[in-house]
């Protein structure tokens, strides 16, 4: 297992060097985007650019480049945007996880609540129209795109019902922290988990029942049933329970590219304060610290929740063995 | 963002309602088409798609011969005739200040049946030209993406060595690349560079379709590649391909007699699917203003057109939602249907 | 000034402006505006919304935004002022830290400014000669403040310290003699006033390090910073060193307190407004919400024009439009109206087809590139003219490359233009960039836009801040990001004459306006721009503020208004 962690963590650290140098060449490589004229203001002197490339280490070569920009984010931890000078990136990302993390948990335990209770009615009343229908619901959910569905529900909850007593307690949009004042940050977040949570409700209740139909036909189900268990028994403790395996690795993984930065589309239609759009708004600016910084941090969550499924994968089926 | 697992078994299996008559004898090819074509959902799913495809690439006629106006050129300081009056398309704002400019709403008739843009331009054939774009992307892609990643499941299954492990890193790379940065820096690269980007002889200029279809085909080949890879392995491991390679079979033919064919149905399965895929990605790359570039138009430049004319023209944003919806939702329907067809207890997913 | 401003559906906004001499109209131009100018109560907490921090360094001498000189005005203090009122009267100067508005001498190279006696920084220190020395020269030092190359290289010494910053000894440029303090100039410069009252220039304490600061250092105004936090909001409490030396230069202020709170979109932003839970936005509205406030909120909006211009530069040096007749063909066939249209319609935009705004000084209408006989106001396109002068060029059929960015209603613009050179027979594409290198993309020659979108608005209320910096040869540099001359335009005649105009300007700022006049025409004729608008500016406010001023030079006069506790 030792041994597991460690290669894990070295692939990790080449991944993120990796497409640290490939971010960092691609973006040199663009014409018009040497931010020197862009920090030096409007209608600078040359000596002046010159002086603010120096400022910068933008004079220098393109490694030495890379590597100032690393000790600067790691070691002094005091990169700054390229934007607004007072930024800095690695508070900047500090103060906008928690917005993702909260957009992100909310959501998850909705997607899950919701998705299981559907897999287990497909399942329960497959045969009758209640099956064909939760899964023609959850088609519909998986074909949506996120930021159209948004933009749907904004028209609807902020303008067009704004004033119906049904959407009459929708906040503007925004994001109000949980330590500031909770009630008002779960009714800012209430419309964005929904939106963020119909793709995986639809996605996870289709996986959830595909995989309990097929382990209700495996033989320990059946012989569970000929023993006598009554039929909800059976459902929950062995092919719920069983099918949760999948479900589980698969949440792992979804999880870690949500909490990466994949949540974008929605905190950008939400305009949730997030690493998403923080993300969104450093490349929209070409703003080359930001962007690292963010590649960094969501390359981290995608790989290192892998990882983790990898080990609960290991843990729940002994058949397979980490590699 | 998107998710397979294919456990594939090769063996014909009896889909419920079928009997051994029925497919024995047959090939594995003509019992899927039997199933599908039988497949009343899945036939159903494929007709939408088709339509859809075919009202998109009627676009000229339509822009031509019912609306009657060009939805590329503004036409801002633009009249149209509703009810018999004539009316300005961009009409200035109301109210004691008069600010701001209104594209006039939706009519219901043939001139700006579903109203215009800020733009002036008709917002119904601009939805069908979209969806030309969205679709020859969508498919595009996604083919592009399955032939790579079959090319190089079979290249890297077979040889294996030294060769798969460089491909199978260099997908773990792609995979954990962030998709936005790659369509923001290449999209910014091919507008800045003078004349745009010569490869070869392919000639990329920045407006061209090629780009967003070639970045989603690059974003998704780690999806399909990881499965068929997969596949690939286990076939080489079966007994008659080892019984072929002992009896001095080459390599080349043995690929292309005993593996392809193995591996094929896994693409076809995946691929519609895929364009599912692809079409969302496609429109989530547009709506940021890194996919298809104005003055070409897809179904995600409208929705970002519409998003500032929200709470004022919500058609603008809301009829291509609905195209995309009904578009994904038909080929998320087929792909279940293909699925069922070639293997009714195979377990694929995807999602995005 | 370039304009980063105005992102109508909300991407952006940050960079901008000053603006000035626009026809005195500081109310809402077609509004019932029930404010007065009236001092309302003191105290409370004014609290603005915007979308972002001011883009750049937050120093004081190396901020070049609006956004935050909107802010420095009311904590920090210049030899002169602008005067603080709404409308004409705010284009004036007036003596600020000095006693009066002295007359130069040596030619115009020596100016001796006599320092009010008292004046304390918001950290209980008293202001001396020396603080002003220190303030010029940390203007060098700290190395990166845009202008110390381009505006206050006029003092002796200075090109030194553009040289080797970290020594910058500015003793021969400035000279301390008790409350006097004395400027040498290398050459006379007109614009030398101007410069001192814009933030650069306003004094610092002497102990103020020489290196970027995060949080503007104490100053001399009525208001001190205490929070500059670019991810959440800053905050600006009184200084109660402060007291009133001139009611023209540095009024007493209303609020108690001003926050401006980030990460707004400028759609919320006009809803936090609406509901009173803000009492001002910085950015502008975007177009979906213009009806609602237009007719639910009319008498909490204010419009003025400003003194900026809105234009696409064609490349003068490469064709098609290194042909005269193509550049002016085009110029007759744009449809303006359609232009105004996009801005956001009549009300907010003024066709034009000049370079100097109106109410500006130099400013005399003028307008060939219309229909019809006028020659001084733009009616309509001329088509038919335009058609005539593209075929004698005999440039149809050329490739053009039409650059903008990807702001909406920039975008708009450039789309607009593609359609109308493909009507007049070029093959136009667009090239629509991130708003952030666009600007510095379109003024590097070495890139080969023929057609790129720009706007400019003014530093301070002069012609040559215009047509000097804009189309001077001297703003043209081959192959560098900063490059203001985007459209590469240098005509050696028109150049003799700016220079004859900024000599003028000393001694005779009459005539020289005139001159510039003449120079403005002059360039106009050569067509290196299709100049499109002048745009208006929307102020929307909550309604408890009174005593809403617009100052043509810093806009929405903060301290003056007053909040309803």
């Amino acid at each position: 297992m030792l041994a597991f962690i460690i290669r894990r963590l070295l692939g990790l650290v080449v991944v993120l060097f990796t497409i640290t140098v490939v971010v960092f060449l691609l973006f040199f490589a663009t014409p018009g985007v040497d931010p020197s004229a862009r920090l030096a203001g409007r209608n600078p002197s040359p000596e002046t650019v010159a002086a603010v490339k120096h400022e910068f280490g933008l004079d220098r070569s393109l490694p030495v480049r890379y590597g100032l920009m690393m000790k600067r984010l790691f070691i002094s931890r005091d990169l700054v945007s390229y934007g607004n000078q007072a930024l800095e990136v690695v508070p900047a990302i500090l103060a906008a996880a928690p917005v993702t993390f909260s957009l992100v948990f909310g959501a998850a335990v909705l997607w899950v609540i919701v998705s299981i209770a559907m897999g287990i009615m497909a399942v329960t009343f497959k045969g009758t129209f209640v099956d064909p229908l939760l899964m023609i619901l959850a088609l519909i959910g998986i074909s949506m795109p996120v930021f159209w569905l948004g933009e749907v529900l904004n028209l609807i909850t902020q303008d067009r019902l704004h004033d119906t007593f049904f959407f009459r307690w929708v906040p503007p949009l925004g994001y109000v922290p949980f330590t500031q004042d909770p009630w008002q940050w779960f009714l800012h977040l209430i419309i964005p988990w929904i939106t963020l949570s119909i793709l995986y409700i639809g996605f996870y209740a289709r996986v959830l029942r595909a995989n309990m139909l097929d382990i209700q036909n495996e033989d320990y189900v059946r012989t569970a049933k000929a023993k006598g268990l009554a039929p909800q028994q059976v459902l929950v403790r062995h092919v719920l329970r069983n099918s949760m395996i999948t479900f589980a690795s698969l949440f792992g993984l979804d999880l870690g590219v949500l909490i990466g930065g994949g949540a974008l589309l929605t905190e950008v239609v939400f305009n949730l304060p997030g690493v998403g759009r923080l993300t969104y708004n450093a490349l929209t600016a070409l703003d080359l610290p930001v962007i690292m910084a963010t590649v960094i941090y969501g390359a981290f969550f995608i790989s290192i929740l892998s990882a983790l499924v990898d080990i609960l994968y290991a843990r729940l089926d002994p058949r397979i063995r980490p590699t | 963002m998107a998710e397979f697992a294919y456990e594939p078994e090769p063996e014909v299996r009896l889909a419920p309602g079928e009997s051994v008559k029925e497919i024995s004898g047959r090939s594995p090819w003509r019992i899927a088409g039997r199933r599908l074509a039988r497949d009343r959902i899945a036939m159903g799913g494929l007709i939408l798609f088709l339509v859809i495809v075919v009202i998109s690439f009627l676009a000229p006629v339509y822009s031509s011969h019912i609306a009657n106006t060009d939805p590329f050129v503004s036409n801002i300081s633009g009249t149209t005739v509703v009810d018999g009056k004539k009316v300005d398309v961009v009409q200035q704002g109301g109210g004691g200040l008069g600010l701001g400019e209104t594209p006039i709403g939706p009519t219901w008739h043939s001139n700006y049946f579903l109203g215009a843009d800020n733009q002036g331009r008709d917002v119904a054939a601009r939805v069908l030209y979209g969806g030309r774009a969205s679709l020859l992307i969508g498919v595009g892609s996604a083919l592009i993406c399955c032939l790579l990643a079959l090319a190089f499941a079979l290249l890297a299954g077979f040889f294996r060595g030294w060769f798969d492990t460089i491909v199978s890193r260099v997908m773990d790379l792609i995979w954990a690349f962030p998709v936005y940065l790659l369509a923001i820096t290449i999209a910014t690269v091919l507008l800045t560079t003078p004349g745009g980007v010569k490869l070869w002889f392919i000639h990329i200029q920045a407006t061209s379709l090629w780009i967003p279809t070639l970045i989603i085909a690059l974003i998704y080949v780690p999806y399909v590649y990881r499965p068929v890879r997969g596949q690939v392995l286990s076939t080489r491991e079966k007994e008659y391909v080892e019984a072929s390679i002992s009896q001095g079979a080459s390599s080349l033919r043995l690929m292309f007699s005993e593996i392809l064919p193995n591996v094929v149905s896994t693409v076809i399965v995946m691929f519609p699917l895929m364009i599912a895929t692809t079409v969302l990605t496609e429109a989530a790359l547009s709506f940021l203003s890194i996919g298809v570039q104005p003055p070409k138009a897809s179904w995600g430049t409208i929705i970002q057109d519409g998003q500032g004319l929200l709470y004022t023209r919500p058609w603008v944003a809301i009829a291509p939602g609905i195209m995309i919806v009904l578009t994904v939702l038909s080929l998320n329907i087929l792909g279940d249907g293909v699925r069922d067809a070639l293997d009714p207890r195979a377990k694929v997913r995807v999602r995005e | 000034m370039k304009r980063w401003l105005v992102g109508f559906f909300g991407v952006v906004v940050t960079l901008a402006l000053v603006a000035s001499g626009c026809g005195g109209s500081s109310k809402s131009s077609s509004s019932t505006s029930t404010s007065s100018t009236s001092a309302g109560g003191k105290g409370g907490t004014l609290v603005t919304v915007a979308n972002a921090a001011p883009s750049g360094s937050p120093d004081p001498q190396v901020n070049y935004t609006l956004q935050e000189w909107q802010l420095l005005i009311i904590s920090h203090d210049g030899l002169i002022a602008f005067k603080r009122l709404g409308g004409k009267p705010g284009t004036a100067k007036v003596p600020d830290l000095a006693e009066s508005i002295p007359k130069p001498t040596n030619g115009g190279k020596t100016w001796t400014f006599k320092l009010r006696k008292g004046i304390k920084f918001s950290d209980g220190s008293t202001l001396d000669g020396a603080d002003v020395k220190a303030t010029f020269e940390r203007l060098f030092k700290i190395g990166n403040s845009p202008n110390a190359g381009t505006w206050y290289n006029v003092i002796e010494g200075a090109d030194a310290c553009i040289k080797t910053p970290k020594t910058c000894d500015l003793s021969k440029g400035i000279v301390v003699n008790g409350d006097d303090v004395t400027f040498h100039l290398t050459t006379a410069d007109p614009e030398f006033l101007d410069k001192l009252a814009v933030p650069f220039a306003f004094i610092l304490p002497s102990s103020t390090p020489a290196k970027n600061v995060n949080i503007p250092p104490p100053g001399t105004g009525p208001y001190k910073w205490v929070e500059y936090s670019p991810n959440k909001q800053l905050k600006l409490v009184r200084n109660t060193f402060f007291k009133e030396w001139s009611k023209d230069a540095q009024p007493e202020g209303n609020p108690d307190v001003i926050v401006q709170k980030f990460g707004f979109t400028p759609e919320s932003q006009v809803t936090a407004v609406e509901n009173n839970t803000a009492d001002w936005m910085f950015d502008q509205p975007p177009a979906d919400r213009l009806s609602e406030l237009s007719t639910k909120y009319a008498d909490r909006v204010h419009v003025n024009p400003l003194t900026a211009v809105w234009y696409f530069a064609f490349n003068t040096r490469i064709p098609p439009f290194n042909n005269l007749k193509a550049r002016q063909g085009v110029n007759y066939a744009t449809d303006r109206n359609a232009l105004v249209k996009i801005y956001g319609g009549p009300k907010l935009a003024v066709a034009t087809c000049q370079i100097l705004p109106p109410n500006f000084p130099g400013y005399k209408p003028y307008c060939p590139y219309t229909s019809g006989s006028s020659t001084t106001k733009w009616t309509g396109p001329d088509m038919a003219k335009a058609q005539q002068l593209i075929n004698a060029s005999g440039t149809k059929g050329a490739a053009v490359k039409v650059n903008t960015t990807t702001n909406t209603v920039d975008r708009d613009l450039g789309l607009y233009f593609v359609g109308l050179l493909n009507k007049l027979g070029y093959k136009a594409t667009l090239q629509a960039l991130s708003p952030d290198i666009q600007y510095p993309y379109a003024q590097n020659s070495s890139n080969k836009p023929q057609f790129a979108f720009s706007s400019w608005y003014q530093d301070y209320p002069a012609a040559s801040d215009f047509l000097n910096i804009l189309l001077g040869c001297g703003s043209f540099h081959p192959g560098s990001n900063s490059s203001p001359n985007i459209a590469e335009f240098c005509n050696q005649g028109i150049q003799a004459k700016m220079n004859q105009a900024g000599k003028m300007g000393i001694t005779d700022p009459a005539g020289a306006n005139n001159l510039w006049a003449t120079v403005d025409k002059e360039v106009v004729d050569q067509a290196p721009w299709v100049a499109m608008f002048n745009p208006k500016y929307i102020d929307v406010l909550s309604n408890r503020v009174t005593g809403y001023q617009f100052s043509p030079q810093w806009y929405f006069l903060l301290d003056q208004a007053s909040v309803v506790k």
